[in-house]
């Protein structure tokens, strides 16, 4: 069941993608396209999938455990049908064009054949040296698996190395053990390309003054989380390799390797490591003690992402993790203690510090590898002066050459959000190499028919995940499944580690199967995210889905109980008892369909409407963008330049044709949304359209929210007050329109930040910085004598970016910090301007005569929209008024309310050339909904039982739907289809008439007996 | 429909707190339609019941049962099994179903638990008016629809009292003047002239005040 | 009953509340753990009864967490519930239990902060309370099934 091997796949070869680099990014992706129906298979040259993230202890911005996020992803990726997964697999020839191409690969061989190994790990016992047991980049972990949910769940061996292959062979009991593997080529037809390899990450050893790869007690910030990890080198114990004692104080370093001039580095921004530096800090704290003291030693904090800078304040503020702002010179050991001191200057004092640290983090970034260096090759696509994959503002996921598409790091240095929103967007975009897909295209049945269990006395299965660290290093499993052995209709209750790996998934189906179990209890994470999974898995046995029981051990018990260890115990006790109780009562139940809208609806017709629209429209999906303003464009329309110097009003003046022209697409502009009603799949949407405000309906299955943000303009500095006192957006026009204005201008001044990071906008606007430099250095070529001063906070060009930066200083623009509670001030006297600002280098006031203020001024909600919008149609918002999105790291576009997805400046503040990728992703998002054909209503529907109605019409008028009616039977009628499955009608039905399936008030109150069983 | 209402809960208590066996019988008509003594009171009142219990440190057994129609023997009957192994039956029919239990089972004391109010008609979710007084002799075919039996605080046959004011019951200000509705709705119908109509005394025989009432279908009996 | 630890039930749907708890959790936002929650697809589904019988099995506390008022996922069911918990209140005060043993409150998907807060409250105002009407029953554990 793990494996796609190729005699049981239906791939058509003429309609796959092949996606390299099985990453989160490339998972994404693939799955992404398998759930639209299109046929992918998905290399890795690795021995299993997951790449990166699968390597990381916590994500930001949540602080989760990875594995478990990601695994769900995982052995998702190893049922799909339509998906075929080739690990130790490269691409070494790719020839032909977009939609014909024709790919050869070379798979190496495992010498074990992974439909049979189940991973016991009898062979890697006997034969440690010659069995390889995917270690990952860990060397000091030989025996650790590489993690523990690796798909797919089977070891590889080094041949090399084998000494005695007959008794190798005969200690595997599985016999999957293979001497006659050879490495194999194979030449398959693709239509498109997905390269998703990422990018390594720095190796420290190279760069002198840190002592990375030298000192024991300097880590790298990737060999930190591996020390942290539950399935890491010290099975998650914090302590230092020199002598396995927790470090009392660690130190991070920013930027080791990244933004740098001398040899070694490299001048980019790696984006993500200010964030894992603060994750990992604010980690320590919580699981290893507040006594432990932590350090970051950052140039700039970079937290620009969504809600970052909040996570930032919490670290600080919080977690009092303490941040100095410098750059360290260098780090060296104590050799008695092997302790390490650092020797860094302050800002505002002119001699070195010395501080002495037990152990030193150093936050090393992105750098593009030998191997995908070759692959570029192999693809023949341009790269930029990095190495990284080039891509065009406009179309930031095709590379140079057409029907290859690139997403994640292998694009440029990015985080989870960032990666997983531009895989949707590159698998959106393949699609577009292909054929589109019938309509009629059939439903599939993945699963075997259901075993009857009805009559049958209960014969239940309690399994409980450890989820690692996350539930059992909180409680113990043990006593929590020695408990429920005292229920005798409890046949089996065994710990299964990381419940949702592959191995513990397969592990749970052969026990159900083995036990004859007929009810399934699951202790682990929420339902919210697990239940599913769960469900399938009793699907694939042969049990109804709804038999099993979710127990959320981890995201309501050790999570929110982690310092009252016994009270965990005692509640997770009790959950399971109401697990089991519950479980039952449960009953097999059908779920209900409908057909689905193959509509869109696309809500804002600016850059990302267009887009999104654009790219449904081109799959044959009928769309509607509604536009409030009479024309499209959005706020692209005031917008000149891109920092890569592109012309935006040409970009945007093609978007509309395009959009006008096409025949899937009706654009409705002067349009407001007045009323909407439905479900996920067929929703209808009242607007009001035109200057005569006709009212019209439109039927659409999915809706994309691409309403846009509005341009910043807070009473700040003067704005407003003073013609040459303006903002960023402004200058824009003027660099383009008045050339002559601004060669009159001998000095001008930037100010950042301006109504952001601020008490009332407590988030960072991440474009402005990029818009300050864009400005500067187009000044800088009109005028290159006029003199520019840059007032900042933090300078926050991420990524390739910070080569507009470096560009800006080289040019001899000035930048001087300052703080919130120094902030500068614009006077005015005589109708000229100058600044005051306090200068920490010269630890006093200055002042900056200027022809001319600019104030980045950023994006902010456009709250009276979203309100609006999130009433009409349910949706949550964030506290400054974005929308909020499922997920934050997993499902980045999608909302919470399924058959909502979201772009742009609507969901934060972004560039141009992410908001297209975002509405790239969103399309793609939406038509892996709608390529499910038919809406499943779930089986949680109101149920009437006739003989006991007594046709009060009670439910009649309570339900909030208007489904229930008095039938010619004379009893209340409630049609599956029709109903929601809120369960008013049930909890107000006078003659308990009525139950709500899945949730019947025997159910209920079973799980109130077990809650309170003694 | 007979509309009722559940009694104060501390009343019931004290009728049943000599009792340890408790049988507390619904209805599945009219008391279920307004929501006073269906399957889900019966289910409320007895868990209240077990609550009081709990509170002196006591217990009580409770069977619930719900009948298709309390005021009919064959459907009593299905208490038959339950009867000899309690003390006592709360019924939350109306009055009707109380009198046929307590008629069938003569040793078991019987209690009402809810409070038999009027024939109504329903408002809206959770509003019911009194519409019929049962007088025996239906008058609504000359007051336009409109009954002033049960409508007219004073049951007057001829036109208002003189105390209405506004269109409304000196009574009660939130009561319509029956005859207000009742001269607004035969002017609708345009048959003023019907009000001029002089009503004679009512007997008021029919409707109990000759004694309990009593129908028999000779084609049926 | 000085270290009396009241037992409490939560009643959360699943699109605010449930979620709210959760996010309580991935914040690591502590709060009592005497507070078990029981999943519902909304509110409107908590039957007056339930609350009533999570009493009588040995709850000191009940609540209903639902969506905030206008923004049910189903419209009202939270108009519904609060309308239910108000009459189960009206019952406790006919039976001499404090009313207070029974509440409703409402909060977003977001607010996880506000989830942990309010289970501190109830848990808090339940303590000062004492037992609930389970703690007196005794022997009495057989009539609640």
């Amino acid at each position: 069941m793990q494996n796609n091997n190729s005699s049981e796949n239906t791939l058509s070869p003429d309609r796959r993608v092949l996606v390299i680099g099985g990453g989160v990014g490339g998972i994404r992706a693939a799955l992404d396209l398998a759930e639209s129906r299109r046929d992918v298979l998905l290399i890795d040259k690795a021995y299993a999938i997951g790449g990166l993230m699968t390597q990381l202890d916590r994500t930001f911005p949540t602080n989760n455990c990875d594995l478990c996020t990601v695994s769900p992803y995982l052995s998702q990726g190893a049922r799909e049908r339509h998906l075929e997964i080739k690990p130790m697999t490269t691409l070494t020839r790719l020839e032909g064009e977009a939609g014909a191409f024709t790919a050869t690969l070379v798979t190496e061989p495992r010498y074990i054949d992974t439909d049979k190994c189940t991973a016991c790990g009898e062979c890697a016992k006997l034969f440690p040296d010659a069995v390889r047991v995917t270690p990952g980049l860990d060397p000091r972990a030989p025996t650790c698996m590489r993690y523990p949910q690796a798909t797919p769940f089977a070891f590889s061996i080094d041949i090399t190395k084998v000494a005695d292959m007959a008794a190798l062979k005969k200690v595997c009991r599985a016999d999957a053990i293979r001497d006659d593997d050879t490495r194999r080529e194979s030449v398959v037809d693709v239509a498109s390309v997905v390269l998703s390899v990422g990018a390594d990450l720095f190796d420290p050893a190279v760069l002198d003054n840190f002592g990375g790869g030298k000192f024991d007690n300097v880590v790298t910030g990737l060999e930190y989380e591996r020390i942290m990890s539950a399935s890491g080198p010290f099975q998650g114990n914090l302590v230092r390799k020199s002598d396995g004692r927790r470090p009392k104080k660690v130190a991070w370093i920013q930027c080791v390797g990244s933004r740098g001039i001398n040899k070694g580095d490299v001048p980019y921004c790696s984006g993500v490591c200010c964030m894992y530096a603060l994750k990992e800090a604010m980690v320590t704290r919580e699981r290893f003690g507040d006594d432990i003291d932590t350090t970051i030693f950052f140039m700039d904090m970079r937290t620009y992402g969504k809600d970052y800078e909040l996570y930032f304040n919490r670290a600080r503020d919080e977690y009092k993790i303490r941040m100095i702002r410098s750059r360290p010179h260098s780090v060296v050991e104590n050799s008695a203690t092997q302790n390490l001191s650092i020797t860094y200057a302050l800002e505002d004092k002119p001699v070195q510090e010395t501080e002495e640290f037990d152990m030193v983090v150093l936050s090393t970034g992105f750098r593009v590898g030998e191997d995908a260096k070759n692959l570029a090759g192999v693809l023949g696509i341009d790269c930029n002066q990095y190495d990284f994959a080039a891509t065009h503002p406009f179309n930031p996921v095709l590379t140079s050459k057409p029907g290859v598409y690139v997403c994640g790091v292998s694009e440029s240095p990015k985080d989870i959000p960032e990666t997983m929103v531009q895989a949707s967007a590159a698998a959106a975009m393949a699609v577009t190499d292909l054929p589109v897909v019938p309509v009629d295209l059939q439903t599939e049945d993945l699963f075997a028919p259901e075993r009857d269990v009805r009559g049958q006395d209960p014969r239940i299965g309690v399994f409980v995940c450890d989820c690692g660290f996350e539930i059992g290093g909180i409680v113990k499993v043990d006593k929590l499944l020695a408990d429920v052995c005292a229920n005798t209709d409890v046949a089996v209750a065994k710990a299964v580690g990381y419940g949702c790996s592959s191995e513990s998934m397969a592990a749970i189906e052969t026990m159900i199967q083995e036990n004859h179990l007929n009810r399934v209890v699951i202790g682990g994470c929420s339902p919210r995210t697990h239940e599913t999974k769960f469900q399938d898995l009793l699907r694939r046995v042969g049990l109804n889905k709804y038999l099993v029981e979710i127990v959320n051990l981890r995201d309501q018990t050790t999570w929110t109980h982690m310092n009252e260890p016994e009270k965990a115990q005692a509640k997770a006790a009790r959950l399971l008892q109401a697990g089991i109780a519950g479980v039952r009562k449960n009953r097999p139940l059908i779920d209900h369909t409908l057909p689905m809208s193959q509509n869109a609806l696309v809500v804002g017709g600016g850059v990302t409407g267009m887009t999104s629209a654009l790219t449904l429209a081109d799959q044959g999906i009928k769309t509607y963008i509604v536009e409030r303003a009479p024309a499209l464009g959005g706020l692209a329309r005031s917008l000149r330049k891109t920092i890569e110097g592109e012309d935006v009003g040409a970009f945007v003046q093609d978007l509309v044709q395009q959009v006008t022209a096409h025949g899937n697409i009706q654009v409705l502009t002067r349009s407001i949304i007045v009323d909407h009603s439905g479900m996920p799949g067929l929703f209808t949407t009242g607007i009001q359209t035109g200057v005569r405000m006709n009212y019209m309906q439109i039927d659409h299955g999915v809706t994309i929210l691409a309403t846009g943000a509005l341009a910043g303009r807070p009473a700040q500095y003067g704005l407003g007050t003073h013609t040459n006192i303006m903002t960023q957006l402004e200058m824009d026009s003027m660099l383009e329109d008045e050339a002559d204005k601004i060669q009159a201008m001998e000095q001008v001044v930037m100010i950042q930040c301006v109504g952001s990071r601020e008490k009332e906008n407590p988030n960072c606007s991440r474009i402005c910085c990029q818009a300050a430099m864009k400005n500067a250095l187009r000044i800088k070529e009109i005028s290159p004598d006029t003199q520019i001063f840059v007032l900042y906070r933090d300078m926050r060009t991420y990524g390739f970016q910070e080569e507009y930066y470096r560009k800006a200083r080289d040019l001899g623009v000035k930048f001087i910090r300052f703080s919130l509670d120094q902030r500068p001030e614009v006077v005015e006297a005589d109708g000229s301007l100058s600044v005051t600002t306090h200068d920490f280098i010269l630890g006093c006031d200055i002042e900056i005569a200027a022809d001319c203020v600019v104030l980045s001024t950023g994006l902010i909600a456009d709250d009276e929209t979203t309100e609006d919008l999130a009433l009409l149609f349910h949706l949550p918002r964030t506290i400054d008024h974005y929308f909020l999105e499922d997920h934050v790291k997993l499902r980045p576009v999608d909302m919470a309310q399924r058959g909502f997805f979201l772009a742009g400046t609507a969901h934060s503040p972004r560039t141009i050339r992410e908001s297209i990728t975002q509405a790239r992703a969103a399309a793609g998002r939406a038509q892996t909904m709608l390529a499910k054909k038919e809406i499943n209503l779930g089986a949680c529907v109101a149920k009437v039982d006739d003989k006991k109605c007594a046709s009060c019409l009670i439910c009649v008028r309570a339900c909030p739907f208007d489904v229930p009616f008095i039938n010619a039977e004379g009893v209340s009628q409630i049609d599956a289809d029709k109903c929601h499955g809120c369960g008013v009608c049930a909890g107000e039905c006078p003659a308990k008439a009525i139950q709500l399936l899945a949730y019947e008030d025997d159910q209920i109150l079973a799980k109130l007996d077990g809650l309170f069983e003694r | 429909m007979i509309t009722a209402e559940q009694k104060p809960i501390p009343e019931i208590i004290q009728y049943i707190a000599p009792y340890g066996k408790i049988l507390l019988v619904g209805c599945n008509e009219c008391v279920t339609v307004c929501a006073a003594g269906g399957r889900k009171e019966v289910g409320l009142l007895a868990s209240a019941l077990h609550l009081n219990s709990m509170k002196q440190g006591k217990t009580i057994d409770i069977k619930e049962i719900t009948l298709e129609r309390q005021c009919d023997p064959e459907y009593v009957e299905e208490l038959t099994p339950y009867i000899d192994g309690v003390d006592a039956v709360v019924s939350m029919a109306c009055g009707c179903g109380v009198q046929t239990i307590a008629g069938r089972y003569k040793k078991t004391p019987v209690f009402p638990a809810v409070n038999t109010r009027f024939m109504g008609a329903s408002l809206g979710q959770g509003v019911w008016a009194e519409r019929c007084k049962g007088c025996g002799d239906c008058v609504l075919g000359i007051t336009g629809g409109i009954c002033p039996v049960a409508r007219c605080s004073k049951h007057l046959f001829n036109g208002p009292c003189g105390g209405t004011s506004n269109g409304q019951c000196e009574i009660d200000p939130d009561v319509d003047c029956a005859w207000r509705l009742i001269w607004e709705r035969l002017k609708e119908l345009g048959m003023e002239d019907r009000y001029e109509d002089l009503m004679n005394a009512k007997d008021w025989r029919p409707g109990g005040a000759g004694g309990p009432g009593k129908i028999i279908r000779e084609d049926l009996a | 009953m000085e270290n009396f630890e009241p037992e409490i039930v939560a009643f959360c749907c699943h699109y605010c509340a449930y979620t709210a708890a959760d996010m309580a959790g991935s914040k690591r936002i502590s709060y009592p753990s005497n507070v078990k929650i029981i999943r519902v697809p909304c509110t409107g589904k908590v039957d007056a009864i339930h609350l009533m019988k999570a009493l009588e099995k040995g709850a000191d506390g009940v609540y209903v967490a639902g969506c905030l008022a206008g923004d049910c996922h189903f419209k009202n069911g939270n108009v519904r519930a609060e309308a239910r918990v108000n009459r189960v209140k009206k019952i406790l005060t006919e039976l001499g239990w404090e009313p207070e043993r029974v509440a409703m409150v409402n909060m977003s998907a977001g607010m996880g902060e506000y989830f942990a807060q309010t289970a501190r409250e109830f848990t808090e105002t339940i303590r000062k309370l004492g037992p609930g009407p389970g703690k007196f029953a005794g022997t009495n554990d057989k009539a609640a099934s």
